[in-house]
């Protein structure tokens, strides 16, 4: 790479790692095609890249996030039962599963909830349910502080079985596909659990690194780590991760919905076009 | 242990984590602009090596590679991730949720099954 490839390569991380910790996800939507189509750079190193900057992204939003009570730990260690043990079955199913049509199928669903999601659009914080005898055993109720708002909000998670079902599925669906898993999560605790937006956010990002830390060591073993890409990608991505942890206090719920959607949009599209073999 | 002192916990060790890998990630970054990824700062051969390899990372670091350096770096990185779950079972153990310790320790488990078994 020319240091102008390098600084390229850093910006468009940074954006990554900036919308990353603000929609919890991990950017890989956004750096693979900066990568392959913009860069040149071979599809598997860019996967490869793409990994460390999911981490990357996780690490660096969470660290902060964690600090100022954003991340709800009892809810992202609960999920991340399953999202590994999904994760798990996902990679197995691998050598036997034909993705093409699951890629497809993925696509529609993220389109179609991104419907659910507009529907949402203007909602600040979830309605305040008393909390169900599920999530009081579970300790999954709590309260965040809305700087914005500048009040504690209060929340407890709802349809808990149906939230840990779908985190399974984020988890297979990124063990077999490697993509959409932190759109997955971010669905199923905001749509699903009714959590609050900030709260599924930050719970994303904080638990997108374990799932990606799962296969890390695969694509690290497999040659798909090249420092040349993903030492400019891992610096710009936890630049733009502190950046973006840093703005989440002083944007409200709404906005961090409007930043969320056409991230959704995009893995969307750009998974049923890998299913129909446009490859990116 | 307070609710307070575990977050402080976990969030240390991401900061560490994230601090010490993007330090040599850079450090790396910044030796490659002056002797190139394949390298070296003590002015060593070209060991030929694909800078993707990572074995043999010790060696390889003792001669200062760039490629090298920021490999560690990349590995502390994606290294991060475990050792906030296993600092988790620390803190809830320490803050004696015993379910949570529980679920938390199985969450490490998988974890560490799918990195040493799948592969």
């Amino acid at each position: 790479m020319t240091p102008g490839a390098d600084l390229g390569i850093f910006a468009i991380s940074l954006a990554a790692g900036l919308i990353g910790a603000l929609a919890g996800v991990g950017g890989g939507i956004l750096v693979i095609p900066a990568l392959t189509i913009g860069f040149g750079v071979d599809i598997h190193l860019a996967i490869g890249a793409s990994i460390v900057s999911v981490i990357a992204t996780s690490s660096g939003a969470a660290a902060a996030y964690v600090r100022d009570r954003m991340t709800d730990m009892r809810v992202g260690m609960f999920l991340e039962l399953a999202t590994t043990t999904g994760a798990v079955c996902g990679a197995l199913l691998a050598s036997v599963v034909t993705p093409a049509f699951l890629y497809v199928l993925l696509g529609l669903v993220l389109l179609g909830s991104a419907g659910l999601h507009v529907s949402r659009m203007g909602e600040e914080t979830p309605p305040t349910d008393p909390p169900s005898r599920l999530a009081t055993r579970l300790r999954l109720e709590s309260s965040y502080p809305d700087r914005k708002l500048g009040r504690e909000v209060p929340y407890s998670a709802r349809r808990i079985p149906l939230g840990f079902v779908l985190m399974w599925i984020a988890g297979v669906v990124s063990g077999l596909l490697g993509i959409g898993s932190g759109v997955l999560k971010v669905l199923a605790m905001d749509g699903a659990m009714r959590l609050p937006m900030k709260v599924s956010s930050a719970t994303s990002n904080f638990m997108i690194g374990v799932t990606a830390a799962a296969s890390a060591g695969i694509y690290l073993g497999r040659g798909d780590v090249d420092p040349q890409i993903a030492a400019p990608v891992a610096l710009g991505v936890l630049a733009g991760a502190l950046t973006g942890a840093r703005l989440l206090h002083h944007i409200s719920n709404r906005t961090v919905r409007l930043v969320f959607l056409p991230v959704l949009i995009a893995v969307g599209l750009e998974t049923i076009a890998r299913g129909l073999g446009f490859g990116i | 242990m307070t609710p307070e002192r575990f977050r402080a916990l976990v969030s240390a060790v991401l900061i560490v984590g994230v601090a010490v890998s993007a330090a040599l990630i850079g450090l790396g970054f910044v030796a490659a602009l002056a002797v190139g990824w394949q390298g070296s700062l003590l002015g060593h051969a070209n060991t030929s090596q694909a800078t993707t390899d990572f074995s043999d990372l010790p060696s390889r670091l003792a001669v200062l590679e760039p490629a090298a350096i920021s490999q560690l770096g990349l590995a502390t990185l994606l290294a991060t991730p475990v050792a906030r779950v296993a600092a988790s079972v620390m803190g809830f153990s320490l803050e004696r949720d015993r379910l949570y310790a529980v679920i938390t320790l199985a969450v490490l488990a998988v974890l560490l099954a799918s990195i040493f078994v799948l592969r």
